[in-house]
């Protein structure tokens, strides 16, 4: 974004390796293991995506990779910083979004950020001018004097990622980035990661939302029980482990039953969720329907295969399954 | 803040930043905060010492009630300040991730104490000055040794700043923190010689006046206002370091265990 990040990136790139690096990490809390000796690497200017159900060790594994919680073992390494050895100075290097917005309530929008970017270690003048800039990008110009609690939930998190921009990292992680906004708002967020994307900012992010990984990440994990199960790009993972096809029955409760038993009768896999019912073929061919057609209150249509799909396939259970 | 010691493994940033941080919010609530600073004291001082100090006369020779109570209330009061900045306050700033944002720059546990602890300092000084000027008016305070009161204000400052995290770091949510002003700011206020002299308690009673932190503050700053310093003075100064050193890396390591999951 700015002459200094680029220098930045220059040094990162240089450097002919990957921005993130982490080799068989794993978080112990007492017996239970949160995050379970997972190894992952993220190129510069790579979008790179966990996905994965909440409880799966995201946050977790973001929160090590960002020098907040010391891994119990394993080896990570950010931008050429040893993160065992010194979470400091990574933290001096890396944006970071948590969760929750953490935003201070006591302070305005402008000084949330600017005083954010003092402690990160800019002077007052820098500070301010960054803060100006960064709100300018991100069009809350006009709220800078307002207090945190007047904004809506998107201006919120717009907020936070606007916070972790203060220092012009050159690598940012997200702890999902945009869980609980309305699809206005979310669309916002995925403009403006675009953006940052282009500017070459690395982006390690967290989500349990497929399309979210569609459209942002260029490389992800898939995450359950403190495991990377597996990796690659949503195209990838998609040719791999989701079906071509798949044909969804929208149906009423009275023709419900019928689906059902129609589906069973021939020994069709199927699966439920509410009012929509997903039968994936074999072998890439379209299962045999045809009986339903003329069932009352059935409507039938076909969707290629998704990240979704990738979840279950790998997991035996719904992404969307919390 | 450039004092020039040596301070390994401390980021003076850190440091600097989160009092900016308090002072920033400090400042735009200034009109609320100024009545707890100045105006609940005056109002303390002026019952105290006019009401209740004329029913007692002089305490000891030469000294009226109201110059034995005034430094009394003065440190009692900054106690007050100092406690409910990390103990309150602090807990705020844990339960709405404050701490957890602020731990994305390079700041570290014990930095995050000490830019509190130095706010605490700070509204300590703010409300003794404040005070000790509405003193000075009524005559209860007199000489420029009182001016020495500012070193128990900011001693309380620090102690008391560090016992507040005692409890804000352990707390599982607000109604807990009752606690810190049933347990220990209440039975401080009244049993640690602020409004008469601990000699006069049960004889049991008042090993355990002086064991409780304010008590040897009020001492050293009674010390200051009346002109009466003595060794006793200085042992109490060394308690209080003694006790701070006990409790503040407590609050480190409590703090700790809780932010750093």
């Amino acid at each position: 974004m700015t002459n200094e990040s680029q220098t930045k990136n220059d040094a990162v790139r240089n450097l002919n390796g990957s921005v993130i690096q982490a080799e068989k990490i794993r978080k112990l809390y007492g017996d239970f293991a949160a995050v379970d000796g997972i190894s992952f690497n993220v190129e510069p200017g790579e979008t790179y995506g966990l996905l994965g159900p909440n409880g799966a060790g995201k946050t977790t594994t973001m929160r090590m990779l960002s020098g907040l919680s010391p891994a119990n073992s394993g080896e990570i390494n950010v931008a050429g910083i040893d993160v065992v050895k010194d979470n400091r100075a990574v933290r001096e290097v890396m944006g970071v979004v948590t969760q929750h917005d953490g935003l201070d309530g006591g302070l305005t929008v402008f000084q949330n950020l600017f005083l954010h970017g003092f402690l990160a270690g800019l002077s007052r003048k820098a500070s301010k001018n960054r803060a100006h800039e960064v709100l300018e990008f991100f069009g809350l110009r006009d709220r800078s004097k307002a207090n945190v609690y007047e904004l809506s939930g998107g201006m919120k998190r717009r907020l936070a990622i606007a916070r972790s921009m203060m220092t012009s990292p050159t690598v940012i992680v997200m702890d999902e980035p945009s869980t609980g906004l309305d699809p206005q708002s979310r669309n916002r967020v995925w403009e403006e990661l675009a953006v940052l994307k282009d500017a070459g900012v690395t982006v390690l992010l967290s989500t349990h939302y497929m399309e979210e990984a569609t459209i942002l990440c260029d490389r992800l994990s898939i995450m359950d029980h403190g495991k990377i199960l597996d990796e690659g790009s949503p195209d990838q993972m998609i040719e791999r482990h989701a079906p071509k096809e798949v044909a969804q029955l929208r149906v009423t409760p009275a023709s419900l039953r019928t689906v059902r038993d129609y589906l069973n009768e021939r020994a069709i896999t199927f699966r439920e969720v509410g009012a929509l019912v997903s039968v994936t073929g074999v072998n890439g061919d379209r299962p045999d329907l045809s009986g339903l057609e003329s069932v009352e209150g059935v409507r039938t249509s076909y969707r290629a295969g998704n990240l979704e799909d990738v979840f279950l396939s790998i997991t035996g259970r719904e992404l969307r399954d919390e | 803040m450039n004092l020039a010691i040596p301070t390994p493994g401390i980021r003076r940033r850190s440091v600097t930043g989160l009092w900016l941080r308090h002072a920033v919010s400090f400042v735009r609530y200034w009109k609320f905060v100024i009545t707890w600073v100045l105006i609940e004291p005056v109002i303390i001082l002026v019952a105290v010492g006019f009401g209740v100090g004329k029913l007692v006369g002089s305490i000891e020779d030469g000294v009226s009630y109201a110059e034995f109570v005034t430094p009394g209330l003065i440190i009692g009061n900054a106690m007050f300040h100092a406690l409910f900045e990390t103990s309150w306050n602090a807990y705020n700033r844990i339960d709405n991730d404050v701490y957890e944002t602020a731990l994305t720059t390079p700041i570290t546990i014990t930095e995050i104490t000490m830019g509190d602890i130095l706010w605490a300092v700070t509204r300590s000084i703010m409300t003794v000055v404040g005070t000790s000027i509405v003193a000075a008016m009524f005559g209860w305070l007199t000489g420029w040794e009182a001016l020495g009161i500012l070193i128990p204000a900011i001693m309380v400052g620090i102690t008391f700043g560090a016992l507040g995290f005692l409890f804000s770091a352990v707390a599982p949510h607000t109604t807990f923190l009752t606690l810190v002003f049933t347990l220990v700011a209440s039975p401080m206020f009244f049993f640690s010689g602020s409004f008469f002299p601990i000699e006069i308690l049960p004889d049991w009673v008042e090993p355990v006046a002086w064991v409780m932190p304010l008590t040897s503050a009020v001492h050293i700053a009674r010390g200051f206002a009346l002109g009466s310093l003595d060794m006793s003075h200085l042992w109490a100064a060394v308690y209080m370091v003694a006790i701070t050193a006990v409790i503040w890396p407590l609050a480190i390591f409590l703090l700790r265990r809780r932010l750093i999951k």
